[in-house]
């Protein structure tokens, strides 16, 4: 873990203010509108940390509150996040578990998704993990708050602007995957099976299949793709 | 009362909820540690991340729409021409913006 790194994984992370600050902003107004409360909604935000385990559990609110229902679809939606940890040990084998449980309570697809793209050019390095996470947790957070300080309307082609640049930013990490690449068919594979999928799953189910069914098809070549 | 009560329970399941959150999180890291290196499971692990930036950007493109779609070959063709993540992404946002400001 080094300070390189996570200066690296700071900047490299500051168009997320932006995308996840709109992102959270939306959340915010949805608390809003549910009648709680700015520091519930802070709270919210700061201790789940996840747009879709949020997003689910705002759609199943109700009175009294189906805590245990709540619970498992929580553990459905966010069950990526054990793929993914599992992946970082193998890149911090060295490091003990203490000294990363920070930056795994700042976990996040994009993070994870930058942290593994930079290992393959500068090394692992966990110092970017959290770098990385830190401009993505405050916009996540500012933006849930800024929703309760401004009254901001929630729709608008800036704010879909905005909420695309996540994808955008793991697209501009594919020409360097591609170098490690030894054939098409993996990755052909994962958008197949993600499309097919994601008619009948959410979004975060989609990408794990499709990612899933890729990989499988990595395997099975003679050499890692 | 009834006000104290309920914000109590919202505190109570916004707590459980995040400890669920960052079990699902730390559980993998802490549970990989008995995994072997040479190991099935670790081969799988390491070949994920690429397949899954794949199936994460289809998701997206399907997620946003056209403007989605053009904001991330935008993006993409950007990088690849130019390897500077900046530029490509304003390329990108710009790019989604105009499609979705005419309507596409």
């Amino acid at each position: 873990m080094t300070a390189a790194g996570f200066r690296r994984g700071l900047v490299a992370a500051l168009p997320f203010l932006l995308s996840n600050g709109a992102a959270g902003l939306v959340m915010g107004l949805t608390y809003k509108g549910l009648g709680l409360g700015a520091p519930q909604a802070i709270l919210f935000s700061l201790l789940v940390y996840s747009a879709t385990a949020q997003a689910i559990t705002l759609s199943m609110w109700a009175s009294p509150l189906p805590v245990a229902a709540m619970v498992v679809a929580c553990i459905a939606t966010n069950s990526r996040y054990l793929l993914m940890g599992a992946h970082l040990r193998q890149l911090f084998g060295g490091l003990a578990p203490r000294k990363i449980l920070l930056s795994l309570f700042l976990l996040a697809d994009a993070s994870w998704l930058m942290t593994s793209s930079d290992a393959d050019r500068n090394g692992p390095d966990a110092g970017y993990l959290l770098g990385s996470s830190i401009p993505m947790a405050i916009g996540w957070v500012g933006g849930t708050a800024l929703a309760y300080a401004a009254p901001l309307a929630t729709n608008g082609p800036l704010r879909l602007a905005a909420a695309l640049l996540p994808t955008m930013f793991i697209a501009t990490l594919l020409p360097s995957q591609w170098k490690n690449a030894t054939s098409p068919w993996p990755w052909l594979t994962s958008a197949v099976v993600a499309f097919l999928v994601s008619r009948f799953v959410d979004p975060s189910w989609s990408m794990l299949i499709g990612g899933g069914c890729g990989t499988l098809v990595s395997m099975m070549e003679r050499t890692d793709a | 009362m009834r006000d104290l009560m309920k914000n109590l329970d919202v505190l109570g399941v916004i707590f459980i909820l995040g400890l669920t959150c960052y079990a699902m999180r730390a559980g993998g890291y802490v549970l990989a540690a008995s995994m072997r290196d040479d190991g099935i499971a670790a081969r799988f692990l390491r070949l994920a991340p690429g397949n899954l930036f794949i199936a994460f950007i289809v998701s997206g493109c399907l997620s946003g729409g056209l403007a989605g779609l053009v904001g991330t070959l935008v993006a993409l063709v950007t990088m690849a021409v130019t390897a500077r993540e900046w530029a490509a992404l304003g390329a990108g946002f710009g790019a989604a913006l105009a499609t979705s400001t005419i309507g596409l």
